[in-house]
């Protein structure tokens, strides 16, 4: 268990400081400059998002019947709904400086070097493969989509 | 890989943590492109640049300090380094929770949406020219729970493994970009609300989330919030539902339509 404490810890705290950069770099970079967020106005909202990663990372381990995301989903409701006055509203605006882009930009560049070995089998599939595959992602897609879109009609959301 | 080592081999990397560090800023400089098309708008995210240059920083020759043991490390830190962006969408779930707890009825329904890639890609796979190797490659789409079950129900060497094994590699390794393009392009053409779109970017893979929810928040930026509370609930229903879905529905409704469809779609060759 502490070896493996010691592995997440690593592994988060290298992923976070490629975000604490990457969210000043992108806030530089998009379309609202004026509101740019320097690596140090980052930390408090990564440090959250760190310790509420390594809390869910624990209980998966301890009680590991729950997936670990549904863990970390129910840390993050808990802590940031606005029914929770005590740590709602400060969790909801350091977290809300993060941007989900920048979240996500590096956890792609390692899952592109991850994917580098399956790239001899990938080149064994056809062309008839690769269209069967992309026609898989989007019949989910968009079947999900077209129910969404009938249910909040009906429902008056939208 | 021998897992009790996962500490010193991420600490014995740091050149490929280096080299990532820079990609990633340099990414986060170039920002989001945008390509406009007669149907819809590309958005071509950070992200997506992020993850073809790391295949490419693979690929490369002279790039000695990212290969093969790399690549198996880099599939075992993804694993942890997703979680902070699983909580960011946790987070801002929480902030939307009387808007999820409203989209309840739609968010549920919409996973029956997930059978939809055997409507879709079915008929075609048949048309194509494929066999039972189809009903492994449609029946859901195709991550590691489905592969698993495909394994012990049909085992990996037969024609339904085939299947399943090409929409899972196709999958993982353009999966993510394409669904990202997909979603902004289905998004600009404002057919589809984006709050629907929102909810059909859980599929249970994070990046795949991750990309389509992006695109789209990038495209609706007034929506931010609700369409990434909306893609975070629908992928945890989805980690959660996806292998019931499949078993009791996804495979045999797969095998059932396989048997009305084959006799007249499938007079190709067998390939």
């Amino acid at each position: 268990m502490l070896e493996k404490f010691k592995e997440w810890l690593l592994i988060l705290c290298i992923s976070c400081t490629i975000v604490i950069f990457g969210n000043t770099v992108n806030t530089l970079t998009d379309a609202n400059k004026e509101a740019w967020l320097s690596p140090l106005a980052n930390i408090p909202g990564v440090l959250i998002l760190l310790i509420i990663s390594l809390i869910g990372l624990i209980l998966a381990e301890l009680i590991p019947q729950v997936h670990v995301s549904i863990w970390i989903t129910l840390i993050g409701v808990l802590l940031a709904m606005p029914y929770n006055t005590v740590t709602g509203p400060f969790v909801a605006a350091e977290v809300g400086k993060i941007g989900l882009l920048p979240l996500a930009t590096p956890i792609l560049a390692y899952a592109g070097v991850s994917i580098g070995k399956d790239w001899i089998e990938f080149k064994k599939i056809g062309w008839r493969g690769i269209i069967v595959a992309f026609l898989v992602m989007v019949g989910t897609y968009i079947g999900s989509a077209i129910i969404a879109q009938l249910i909040l009609k009906a429902q008056g959301i939208i | 890989m021998d897992k009790d080592k996962l500490f010193d081999k991420v600490m014995a990397n740091w050149p490929l943590h280096i080299t990532l560090f820079v990609v990633v800023m340099i990414c986060e400089a170039i920002n989001t492109i945008v390509i406009k098309t007669p149907v819809g708008n590309m958005l071509l995210l950070p992200m997506l640049f992020a993850m073809l240059i790391g295949l490419l920083l693979y690929l490369a020759k002279g790039v000695t300090w990212i290969g093969d043991e790399q690549s198996h490390l880099a599939s075992n830190f993804v694993i942890i380094a997703i979680a902070p962006f699983l909580a960011k969408v946790a987070v801002t779930t929480g902030t939307q929770l009387p808007q999820v707890i409203a989209a309840g009825p739609a968010l549920i329904l919409q996973e029956f949406g997930n059978l939809g890639t055997i409507i879709v890609a079915l008929p075609f796979a048949l048309l194509l020219g494929f066999k039972r190797e189809a009903v492994g490659m449609t029946h859901s789409i195709a991550r590691e729970p489905n592969v698993g079950l495909i394994a012990s129900k049909y085992g990996l060497d037969s024609p339904e493994g085939r299947g399943v094994m090409t929409t899972y590699i196709v999958g993982t390794l353009l999966g993510t970009i394409f669904i990202g393009l997909f979603a902004g392009l289905v998004g600009s053409t404002g057919i589809l609300h984006p709050y629907a779109l929102a909810m059909a970017c859980g599929v249970g893979s994070g990046s795949m989330m991750a990309a389509s929810s992006a695109a789209l928040t990038t495209a609706f930026p007034d929506m931010a919030e609700q369409i990434t509370a909306f893609a975070g609930t629908s992928n945890v229903l989805s980690n959660a539902d996806g292998i019931v879905m499949t078993v009791f529905i996804g495979l045999p409704m797969c095998n059932w339509l396989y048997n009305k469809l084959e006799p007249v779609l499938g007079k190709g060759k067998h390939i």
